[in-house]
Parts: structure tokens; C-alpha cells; sequence
């Protein structure tokens, strides 16, 4: 049963204090107001979320030296009226409801006299601010990245995105943490369906916490098996603001730089911002070499092993025999050294990823070169396979999406298996079961191999920016996730196109 | 939304029939006109293919007339009994079809791909690959024949144009040289390869224009003609009627002969073998996806992966008994000359005649009431 506000001062505070007993991070303050200094109030605030040096300057600050200058059989009707003169200040009946405001970093607010509780903003709980990204480089292009506040975060979308159509639905998840989860889409462009199915999904599941919107990712995917994400992750503004404009809708949690996209397909995962930044040619060149990565980071070594023990008819027999001839010495059979080495491999990007960054250098330096040189003169593993195993990881290093290369890396064992244990004939069957897979998968009703199939819903105009990204002026139709007779992104002026004739 | 709404796009039917019928008709008829006609075969080719034409007129005819599904048609047809037959010789041909094929996609493997391997651990392995792709229905296998469907089509195509190299002209001589019952045998052969045409019946409820079944089928038809065309001309340009004859699968030899230019790679036919086990796979899978269709339809009680498991358990015992007992591929040779080809004929025939009839039998009385 929630506890009322009430007009009583002291029984707010007690309920207020009883609600938050042994909190020492919660500063609460009885304050005298009017005139003559004669009237209460009590504030209540998270240690670190007000503005101590500036109170003066703060929107708490300005509001109590209003309140002082007031005569005190004026304050609560003062208070009542004029709530909304402080932008986001919000009254609440309830003390709960006015306590899990104060936990959104915010100042609350009681009088003696006045039956709510008031929220007055302030500059919140502490943040990054807006860094460059760590993952997600570009050549070309804004570096600002998302930080750990949802609202920034939002703000920065909003800032490329100057739109009344781009709409912020708020919602919790996290019963006990209250997260800030924003759905952020343009109202014109999506599929209500989508909308609908995203809401649907976040309020099947009740959970403690959510501390990041990784949890959100794995609870409201619908094939939870599968090694292949199937929300789209960005830590880049820009990125995000490029979804939304196809239709898509951007999913933002608090306390997480990491942006949800959905749906997301196969070649989303596979395009960048700077591909449409940089000029047609080598977005194409770069893409192109991008969806190559991403199938030799699964098959490459499986390959290897396919080729050498099986079918060696294929190889040159100059090169037959310096592969032999790299082999010899080595003890373990072809398999064994591979998965060796790819294992070596993991252990070290694993390594080079929980360090601190200068030391996360210097162990890929000593792993990739001491390690791999030590390994190779001790006759445990051939220069080859480390050749092998080096390839395959830059192909998953040129993934430009961390959790879509995570998914061939985890592939890449099946292939070692099936390809050394039955050639290209495992080969051939692992595709198989990846494809198969891929095309009974699906990302908020999107193909995950769209517009690869499927491309007719779109009158075949998605596959122009698939392997190769056409020049901008072929690209004038926006993807099929975007809502019908809402397509169009791109025309030119009358004058151009007779310019043109 | 789009995905999972059972429907599958023209686009994609076009691509599954082509590998469907391309994969066993261009590992097989080689040598089979080898044997009969010699140089002929081309003749024998466009004569299948005018065949084929008057089957999919027929089954165009009938598409036309189907409300919802083929198996309602049938019965409204026909009747419920004689449905059932129908519906059981359809089933018969496909689960045997299915069964041929997954042995053929099993000695495929195990003489290019995997000489030591095992028949039972291949066969197994690759029914299991047929059971899961048939699960979530027919989308997610016309999805992956739409996305191979040039992965496979290129490298095939330049192989091809890179043997014209090597073809002798003078091979291509004599023509109209075989006797009547050679080319009939022939045509014939032609016709059972393009037999799997007749699924676009039941594919109505899965299309999304259902009109342009038939069209789809026969552009189908028409480009696995060419291409068998083309290969049958460069394979008896190559090796020359008489040692084409004794050749196992004569088009994986010959990839396996063209020289790449650069010269690195020296033997492709491990690699060019993806081609046949993706099209020989979608054929199997076809036999699959139609078996477990009708036996879902003739049963409607059974759950959905009761019929699929069953009809892959049929097709595994047949494929078996292909690999034990040499004398069922003969068997199995008459039973699509003399049952399954003229049988599909026939049922088309009888369909639409008793439906005009069924058709016309109210206008006369109406013209009689005026």
C-alpha cells in the first residue's frame, strides 16, 4: 500500500526517513523558508547528485531563495501554483513514487502545508561525459561516442536527429534498479508492429537488475541459441541516428554506452558509418572485404585442415610439399595443432582484453611474437598454422561488430572439427547447418539474411547496398524494415534532374 | 511481420526448381544419352523440353482451379477415395524420389569427397541436415537456395566457358543418327529429370502470387534445358561419346580436367562438387518437404513432425536398399518411366477434364432453365 503525502511536514519526514533509514548517501535537510525564517521545509537528495559548490546557481538553490523572500502564509500556495516555473520539477502523492524519483539523481522536495512531494532536477548522478568510442573506428566521420547516461545519450541523438517525429517511449526494467530504458524511433518511418513487439518483449520478463542493456539483449531475443545476436550493438551516436532514419528503433539503457538496434541483419552487421561517408568505391572495396572477413573468420582453418589431410589434390604439389615440409618435427596431428593454436589465440586476446591497456599491448606483442616464435622453434606447432590462425583472427578483428564476430569465432571450432574429422564434405555440412540456420532466423520479424532473400518486398532496391554499396544517388530508397509509402530518402530537385536530361 | 508467414516469393521458387532439377538431370543424363543417342541428345533435350511444356500447361491448368490447396482440389474433384490414391502415388514418388537422391548425394560424397568414409554416417548425417531444414517449413530452405543459388551458378559458369576450350566440334557429329525407340528412351529420361515440377502444385498456398506458378516453373524448365544443353556439348566435345559413356559422373571428371588460368589450382572437382551436393541436397530436401505435406494431408491427425520423421525414416530405408540392392535402381528406372511419368500425366488429365466437365454441367442447365 503506498504512503500519501500528506500536508503534515513531520509525518512525511518520518515516513520519508523510515523508508530510507541507514542510507548514509541519502543527505536530508531541514531547511527554514519565508520571510521570517519561520516556516520548514526538507530536502532530500543523493550525496553526489547535487550541486554543492554552486547551490546558489542551482535550480534548488534559486527555488529556496525564493521561497525566503516569500511570507510564510504564502509559501505552500506559492509552491502549488508555480511547480512548473522550474523545468522537469514534478510533484508526486506518493512517497514511493517521490522516492524512486530521488533515485533518478534528482533533489526532492517537502512543505509543511503542501500535499506532494516536489522533484526539482539538478545535475544528476555523476557521468563520463562524451568520449570518443573505443570500438566502432571510423576513417571518417564523428567520434563521439555514447556515455553510461541514457539521457545524454538520448540528447545526442537528438542532436543529429532535429525532428518532432523522433519519438522517446521511456520505460523500467530492473525491479530493484529501475533502469531508464528509451525506445528512440522516428514515429513516420516504423513499423508499428515492430514498436509493438519490442514493448511486448520488454514486459514479458520481470527481473532483479539490469545493469547494462546486454541483459535486455539476451531476455528479449527470440532464438536464444543461437551464436548470432540478433539486436544490432553501437556505441556511436551517429550510428544509431543512421538506424533510426531507416526505420529502425534504437533501444538506450542506463548505465550502458551500448545502443540496442533493432532489427538487425546479417549486413547490417557487416556496414559501417564511414560507408557512407567515404566515397562509393571504397565503402564498396571495404564492404566487400568485410563479408569476406567474416566467412574466412569461420571457415579458414577448417579449410586448412580440409585441404592438407584430405584433399591435397587441390594444392599445387610445390606448395604440398613446403607445407609438408613446414610439418615436419611437429608431433600432434593437424587437428590438434590448430585447435592448439586457435585456443593459444583466444587465451591471448582474452588476456589482452582484461589487462590495463598498456599491458593488454605488451602481452599480444609477447604472445603473437615471442609465444608464437618459441612454439614454432619448438617444433609445437608449424609456421603455417600460425599463419593460418593469424589470418583467421584479422578476418574476426575486420568484423566491424564485436558480438557478430564473437558468433564466428565460436563457428570457427565446429568448422575445425567437421573439416579435420571429415574434409570438405564437413565442410560443405557445417555451411549447410549455418545457412540453414541463418535462414530460419529473424530479427523483429526482418529475415536475418535480408535483403539477400526477400529483396522483392522491396522491389529489389536493399540489394544495392549489400556487398557492394552503390553511389548515393542509387540509394534512394530506404530498407525494407521502414514502414511502406514511407521509402523514399532521397530525390532530387526538378532543375537537377533536367540538368541531367 | 515478413519472416515466418509461409510464403515464398517467386524469385525463390524459380531458384529451388532450377537446383532441384539441374543437380540430378546434369549428373545423370550425360551418360544416359551417351548410351542411347549418342549426339542426339540435344534433340532428345528439346524434345523433353516440349514435354515438359505440356506438363506445365497441365499443371498451370490446374493451378488455375485450385482454391486452397491441392489436396482440397483433388478431392473436391475427384472424390475423397480416389484423392487419397492420388494423394498416396504422390507421396510414393516423392519419398522413393527422395530416397534415390539421397543415396546418389551419398555416393557422392563418398567417392569425391570422403573415399573412407562410411555409407551409414553419411547418409545418416545428411537426412538429419534434410529433417532440419524442413522444420521451421518451406521458407527457410527457398532462402538458402536463393542466397547459394550464384554462389554456385558463377564458379559452375565459368568452369563451363573454360572447358569450351578443349571441345572438339567434330565430337558434335553424327546427328539424327539414332533409331525411334533411343530418342522415345531419351525424351523419356528427359521428361522423369523434369518430373519434380509437378510440386509447384502444392506450392499454391505458400506463394505469394500463386498466378504465376506455372511461368515460374517454366523458366525453370527452360534455363536447366540450356544448361544441360551447354553441358552436354562440352562434355561430348570433351571426352567424346564413347569414353563419356564409361564415365561415372562425367561433368565432375571434367571439372576436375579444366586448367584455371594462373595455373595454381590444378584439380577443382573436390571443389566444384558443392555444386552437385547443394543441388542434389535440395532435390532430397524437396522429397522431404512434399512427403511430409501429403502424409500431413492423408493424416491429419499426425503432428507435423510425426509425418516429417516418418517420411524421412521411408526415405532413409530406401536409400538403403538403392545402396544394398543394385537391381532396385532398375526397379526404380521402370517405376518412373512406366508409372510415375505417365501416372502424373494422367491425374493431371483426369483433373481437369472432370473439372471442365463439372464446370460446363451447370451452364447447360442454366441455358435449359431460360
Amino acid at each position: 500500500m503506498p504512503i500519501q503525502v500528506t500536508a503534515d511536514l513531520q509525518e512525511n519526514i518520518r515516513n520519508f526517513e523510515e523508508l530510507f533509514s541507514d542510507c548514509a548517501d541519502i543527505k536530508k535537510r531541514n531547511i527554514k523558508v519565508g520571510k521570517n525564517l519561520q516556516e520548514e521545509c526538507y530536502i532530500a537528495y543523493i550525496e553526489v547528485a547535487l550541486s554543492s559548490v554552486d547551490w546558489k546557481d542551482s535550480a534548488v538553490g534559486k527555488f529556496l531563495g525564493k521561497l525566503r523572500t516569500l511570507p510564510e502564509e504564502e509559501l505552500a500556495a506559492y509552491v502549488k501554483n508555480n511547480v512548473e516555473d522550474i523545468s522537469d520539477s514534478q510533484p508526486f502523492a506518493t512517497i514511493e513514487d517521490a522516492a524512486q524519483a530521488m533515485l533518478t539523481g534528482d533533489v526532492l522536495f517537502f512543505l509543511d502545508g503542501y500535499n506532494k512531494a516536489l522533484k526539482i532536477p539538478d545535475k544528476g548522478y555523476p557521468s563520463r561525459g562524451v568520449y570518443e568510442t573505443e570500438s566502432e573506428k571510423v576513417i571518417r566521420g564523428s567520434n563521439e561516442g555514447f556515455s553510461e547516461s541514457v539521457k545524454l545519450n538520448t540528447a545526442l541523438i537528438r542532436k543529429r536527429l532535429r525532428s518532432p517525429h523522433v519519438k522517446v517511449k521511456e520505460s523500467f526494467a530492473g525491479r530493484r534498479t529501475h533502469t531508464n530504458v528509451d525506445l528512440v524511433y522516428m514515429k513516420d518511418l516504423i513499423h508499428p508492429g515492430m514498436l509493438k513487439e519490442i514493448e511486448k518483449r520488454l514486459g514479458e520478463f520481470e527481473i532483479d537488475g539490469t545493469l547494462d542493456s546486454g541483459i535486455i539483449e539476451q531476455l528479449t531475443e527470440k532464438r536464444k541459441y543461437s551464436p548470432f545476436p540478433q539486436f544490432q550493438t553501437t556505441q556511436r551516436p551517429d550510428r544509431a541516428a543512421m538506424a533510426i532514419l531507416e526505420g529502425r528503433i534504437v533501444l538506450l539503457s542506463d548505465n550502458s554506452p551500448v545502443a540496442l538496434i533493432l532489427p538487425a541483419t546479417y549486413n547490417t552487421y557487416i556496414q559501417t558509418s564511414d560507408d557512407y561517408y567515404s566515397r562509393w568505391e571504397i565503402a564498396s572495396f571495404t564492404r566487400a572485404l568485410r563479408y569476406l572477413a567474416s566467412f574466412m573468420a569461420m571457415v579458414f582453418p577448417g579449410l586448412y585442415l580440409a585441404m592438407t589431410n584430405f584433399h591435397t589434390q587441390i594444392v599445387p604439389t610445390d606448395l604440398l610439399l613446403s607445407l609438408a615440409a613446414a610439418r615436419q618435427g611437429v608431433p600432434f596431428p593437424a587437428m590438434v595443432e590448430v585447435i592448439i593454436m586457435e585456443i593459444a589465440f583466444e587465451l591471448l586476446r582474452e588476456a589482452g582484453v582484461r589487462l590495463p591497456g598498456a599491458n593488454g599491448n605488451t602481452i599480444g606483442i609477447v604472445g603473437g611474437l615471442i609465444i608464437g616464435q618459441a612454439a614454432v622453434d619448438a617444433n609445437i606447432v608449424s609456421p603455417i598454422v600460425v599463419i593460418v590462425v593469424a589470418l583467421t583472427a584479422l578476418c574476426s578483428f575486420a568484423v566491424p561488430n564485436e558480438e557478430f564476430a564473437t558468433a564466428f569465432r565460436i563457428l570457427k571450432f565446429m568448422f575445425i572439427f567437421l573439416c579435420g574429422s571429415l574434409g570438405f564434405f564437413g565442410f560443405l555440412t557445417g555451411l549447410l547447418v549455418v545457412l540453414i540456420h541463418l535462414s530460419h532466423l529473424e530479427s523483429f520479424g526482418i529475415p536475418y539474411l535480408a535483403p539477400f532473400v526477400g529483396a522483392d518486398l522491396n522491389g529489389y532496391q536493399d540489394e544495392r547496398d549489400t556487398f557492394l554499396r552503390l553511389p548515393l544517388n542509387f540509394l534512394k530508397k530506404r530498407p525494407v524494415y521502414t514502414r511502406e509509402g514511407a521509402r523514399t530518402k532521397l530525390k532530387f530537385n526538378q532543375p537537377k534532374e533536367k540538368e541531367k536530361k | 511481420m515478413f519472416a515466418d508467414n509461409w510464403k515464398i516469393s517467386l524469385r525463390q521458387i524459380k531458384r529451388l526448381f532450377v537446383m532441384d532439377i539441374f543437380g540430378i538431370s546434369s549428373l545423370i543424363l550425360p551418360g544416359i544419352f551417351s548410351t542411347l543417342t549418342g549426339a542426339d541428345g540435344i534433340l532428345c533435350l528439346t524434345l523433353g523440353m516440349a514435354g515438359g511444356m505440356v506438363l506445365l500447361w497441365l499443371i498451370g491448368a490446374n493451378l488455375k482451379h485450385i482454391k486452397t490447396d491441392y489436396y482440397s482440389y483433388i478431392k473436391d474433384t475427384v472424390g475423397q477415395l480416389l484423392g487419397d490414391v492420388f494423394m498416396v502415388f504422390y507421396f510414393l514418388y516423392f519419398v522413393t524420389l527422395c530416397g534415390y537422391v539421397l543415396n546418389q548425394v551419398t555416393m557422392l560424397v563418398l567417392t569425391w569427397l570422403l573415399p573412407e568414409g562410411s555409407w551409414m554416417g553419411v547418409c545418416i548425417l545428411l537426412l538429419l541436415l534434410a529433417v532440419y531444414a524442413s522444420m521451421r517449413g518451406i521458407e527457410g530452405r527457398a532462402r538458402v537456395y536463393e542466397i547459394i543459388f550464384w554462389f554456385l551458378g558463377i564458379p559452375l559458369l565459368i568452369m563451363l566457358f573454360l572447358a569450351m576450350q578443349e571441345v572438339d566440334t567434330a565430337c558434335w557429329t553424327p546427328i539424327v543418327s539414332s533409331g525411334g525407340a533411343q530418342f522415345l528412351e531419351g525424351t523419356i529420361a528427359v521428361l522423369i529429370f523434369l518430373l519434380p515440377l509437378t510440386a509447384l502444385l502444392f506450392l499454391k498456398p505458400f506463394c505469394q502470387k500463386p498466378q504465376q506458378l506455372a511461368s515460374c516453373g517454366r523458366w525453370a524448365m527452360f534455363l536447366v534445358i540450356v544448361l544441360n544443353a551447354l553441358i552436354y556439348l562440352i562434355l561430348v566435345g570433351v571426352f567424346g561419346q564413347n569414353t563419356m559413356g564409361i564415365l561415372k559422373r562425367p561433368i565432375i571428371t571434367l571439372m576436375g580436367m579444366v586448367n584455371l588460368p594462373g595455373g595454381f589450382f590444378t584439380r577443382q572437382d573436390v571443389l566444384m562438387t558443392a555444386v552437385w551436393f547443394f543441388a542434389l541436397f535440395a532435390l532430397m530436401n524437396t522429397g522431404i518437404f512434399q512427403g511430409t505435406l501429403i502424409l500431413k494431408d492423408l493424416c491429419q491427425q499426425c503432428r507435423g513432425s510425426w509425418a516429417l520423421w516418418a517420411t524421412a525414416v521411408l526415405a532413409f530405408i530406401i536409400a538403403k536398399g538403392f545402396f544394398e540392392y543394385n537391381f532396385l535402381t532398375e526397379v526404380f528406372e521402370i517405376y518412373q518411366s512406366h508409372v510415375a511419368l505417365p501416372g502424373m500425366f494422367l491425374i493431371l488429365l483426369i483433373l481437369l477434364s472432370l473439372h471442365w466437365a463439372k464446370e460446363r454441367k451447370p451452364k447447360k442447365e442454366g441455358i435449359t432453365d431460360v
